[in-house]
């Protein structure tokens, strides 16, 4: 299997913006489907895999760094629902030093020990803190590590900033290498006006909406056990949706170079969502609304 | 993007504040940055600062937390109390002083409250001197804030006889030990006792009670503002600024700035000035022969900083009659200050009137220079700019073997000198700098 390719992702979004809770749910999605697939948990918070491992923390990158010169990454890999591979990278503690950095250091001391190889994977997926603030968040989608960018987006105007911001860093690094956008996994999407806004918001863009998740009662239940949608409740509507957005991104091979907004557009293309939301609101009836 | 300086003349603010440090009686620096740092930093001080040498606890002895990237992405405030710790242990001094590195501030650490929560007294204090917040000038001017405002003690009574003197960056002023004796010296000759904090037997002690001094003298447009500022704020001493004095002209004036400042009679002023005076021709004399047989006057290119410039192009015009054709400055400087500097280079007794330029790139010399005066294409006549002299830093060794001009070593970086007790300031200065100069040009003889 030495000529095998693995699909490396990266996933971004604002955060609290279901980030996690999507690419676990992606991860258990395609280990079920027979995949090897490995979660890389680029925030320091390293809560990333949480759900895979019945709510429990594990030992992270960084952590184990601290209390050692070197660290093998098997001593770091902990396997979890269906036996997804999962790898926080962690940080410091709130307020010191560079989380940036930490997480430099995490994704290369995987590349340098070839551990995605050894395992024989068919995907790492990175779950990459929100809005690529520095240098060090922006590095899966730098130096050849990932190579499609799936950026999660609910229709609120900062998880749109935050998605454009990152649309920005792809755009930066396309020319040396870098990934580039698979689509917008668009998330909580429940009142027909959001949809609108994020489908306008990729035409804008020049990108894709990969799947519409709604806000589903079901992830709740789920996580406060400790569990994916996929384990917790497999047969639900949820997971069903979540399987087919995982296949989805399994199949995808093309990526594209997104054309984010410049900050007056998007200030722009705001406030026109804002004009027509208050006509929604105030029961004002145009012809753009009147088909809602 | 912002222009980048090719060949700079100075070394970080962490740089001038080692330098500054290390200049004091008694202090230990302590760096909060990366080993390479330190390295760097020892290396620049001594090489371009006439062989000053590591003194007490400098150069490879320089105590340093030398961060790693387990600091940069874990937070180095611990491994830096570690240093702090140790250093006081092991290295005797009166003061500790931390200093910061760039990528230590980057990443936020706090030096400042690391060394409060240690609550060592007046025996420990630290300033954030991340190097890209300036240059050695801006270091030198962290670090005499810092002490003027956290060392120096506040609510003494003020001594009338008392001044203090700064504005000579110690390294940044190769010379800075012999111009502050120098300095010291002539306006003690007015009547006063005088703090130089860098200069020969200063004392700690002195310092801390600096704030008993009624005024302060910065020799400089440019350098140790902030730090003036600071004791006023903080002291209520006000100051004055003054040119950078080398000779008769420049250093009359000095005696007058100041005395008149501090309210001395004319009549002590003017005996001053006649006492040095005779010292001065009475040596200087000596070389008319010699400058009048040998036709030693000369076309100049002055190359440098703020400071010494100015000093030196009123001592050739105006002590050493020679022709000043070209000033270069390579300090960094603002619009205000470029303005303020012009008008130092205009009112020479002699008549002269140098081209000034600001040129932040010390490559670029040799480009003003042949732009300023035509370059020889073989024309049937040529005026050329022969004989000439070019005074600078090392830098502008090779340049003056271009133009065929001699060359003398005065302002940073000076490696082919070593430096002890020399000064250039005052008319003792000047007497040295002509024996200098008339010596290069002598020395085929």
């Amino acid at each position: 299997m030495a000529n095998k390719k693995i699909k490396q992702i990266a996933i971004y979004g604002k955060g609290g913006i279901g980030k996690s809770t999507t690419t676990s749910n992606i991860s258990a999605a395609l280990v079920k489907q027979g995949f090897k697939v490995m979660q890389f948990g680029c925030d320091p918070k390293s809560d990333s895999t949480n759900t895979l491992r019945g709510g429990k923390y594990i030992p992270t990158v960084l952590d184990t760094l601290r209390e050692k010169t070197t660290v093998k990454a098997s001593e770091v890999i902990h396997e979890g629902f269906g036996g997804v591979y999962c790898v926080e990278a962690g940080g410091p503690a709130p307020g010191v030093g560079c989380a940036g950095r930490g997480i430099i250091t995490a994704v290369q001391l995987f590349k340098q020990q070839r551990v995605f190889e050894e395992l024989d994977l068919d995907f790492v997926i990175y779950d990459v803190l929100g809005d690529v603030v520095c240098g060090g968040f922006a590095v899966p989608i730098r130096e050849g590590i990932a190579e499609h960018v799936f950026t999660v987006s609910s229709a609120d105007f900062m998880a749109v900033y935050a998605a454009n911001n990152l649309f920005r860093g792809i755009h930066k690094y396309s020319n040396a290498g870098g990934a580039l956008l698979g689509g917008v996994i668009a998330n909580s999407i429940n009142a027909p006006y959001a949809k609108e806004i994020i489908d306008d918001f990729v035409k804008q863009t020049k990108t894709q909406v990969v799947e519409y998740v709604p806000r589903s009662v079901t992830v709740t239940q789920s996580e406060l056990q400790g569990k994916t949608t996929i384990e917790a409740a497999p047969n639900s509507e949820q997971a069903k949706i979540y399987t087919r957005l995982a296949l989805k991104i399994a199949e995808h091979t093309e990526s594209k170079v997104p054309e984010p907004l410049d900050v007056h557009e998007l200030r722009e293309w705001a406030s026109k969502w804002a004009d027509h939301l208050l006509a929604l609101e105030t029961g004002e009836v145009t012809s753009k609304a009147s088909c809602i | 993007m912002g222009k980048f300086v090719d060949r700079p003349k100075y070394i970080c603010a962490m740089g001038g504040a080692v330098a500054t440090l290390n200049a004091l009686p008694g202090v230990v620096p302590i760096l909060h940055a990366a080993a390479g740092c330190g390295f760097n930093i020892s290396n620049a001080i001594n090489g371009g600062g006439g062989y000053v040498g590591s003194g007490y606890c400098g150069g490879q002895s320089l105590p340093s937390s030398n961060v790693f990237e387990k600091e940069i992405v874990f937070g180095g405030e611990g491994r830096l109390e570690q240093q702090i710790l140790s250093t006081m242990e092991i290295a005797e001094a009166d003061i500790y002083f931390v200093i910061t590195g760039c990528m230590v501030e980057m990443i936020g650490d706090d030096a400042v409250s690391v060394v409060k929560r240690l609550n060592k007294g007046k025996r420990l204090f630290a300033a954030d001197t991340g190097g890209f917040r300036g240059n050695s000038y801006k270091g030198y001017d962290i670090v005499l804030s810092k002490l003027f405002s956290e060392y120096v003690q506040t609510g003494l009574e003020k001594d009338e006889r008392l001044v203090n003197l700064w504005g000579i960056v110690p390294v940044q002023d190769v010379y800075w030990k012999g111009n502050l004796r120098v300095l010291k010296k002539l306006v003690e000759g007015l009547g006063y006792k005088v703090n130089t904090f860098f200069g020969e037997d200063e004392t700690l002690e002195d310092l801390k009670e600096s704030s008993k001094a009624i005024l302060n003298i910065v020799v400089s447009d440019t350098y140790g503002i902030d730090a003036a500022k600071t004791f006023k704020e903080v002291h209520d001493t006000d100051y004055i600024t003054t040119d950078f004095p080398i000779g008769d002209h420049g250093t009359a004036r000095f005696i007058k700035e100041v005395g008149t400042a501090l309210g001395a009679s004319n009549e002590v002023i003017n005996a001053l000035i006649k006492k040095e005076r005779k010292r001065y021709y009475g040596y200087l004399e000596r070389v008319v022969d010699a400058y009048s047989d040998f036709d030693l006057q000369r076309y100049a290119v002055i190359v440098g900083d703020a400071n010494y410039t100015q000093g030196l192009t009123r001592f050739l015009s105006d002590d050493l009659g020679w022709l000043p054709e070209l000033v270069i400055i390579n300090d960094l400087l603002e619009e205000e200050q470029k303005e303020f500097l012009r008008r130092k280079f205009s009112d020479y007794e002699s008549g002269i009137k140098p081209e000034l330029v600001f040129d932040t790139d010390a490559s670029s010399v040799l480009k003003h220079i042949n732009r300023h005066w035509e370059v020889n294409k073989n024309p049937r006549y040529y005026d050329s700019m022969t004989p000439a002299f070019l005074i600078g830093s090392s830098f502008e060794k090779e340049t003056a073997q271009k133009i065929k001009a001699q060359h003398l070593s005065v302002m940073y970086p000076v490696s082919n000198r070593v430096v002890l007790d020399r000064a250039y300031a005052g008319f003792e200065g000047a007497l040295t700098l002509t024996e200098d100069i008339f010596s290069v040009l002598l020395e085929s003889r």
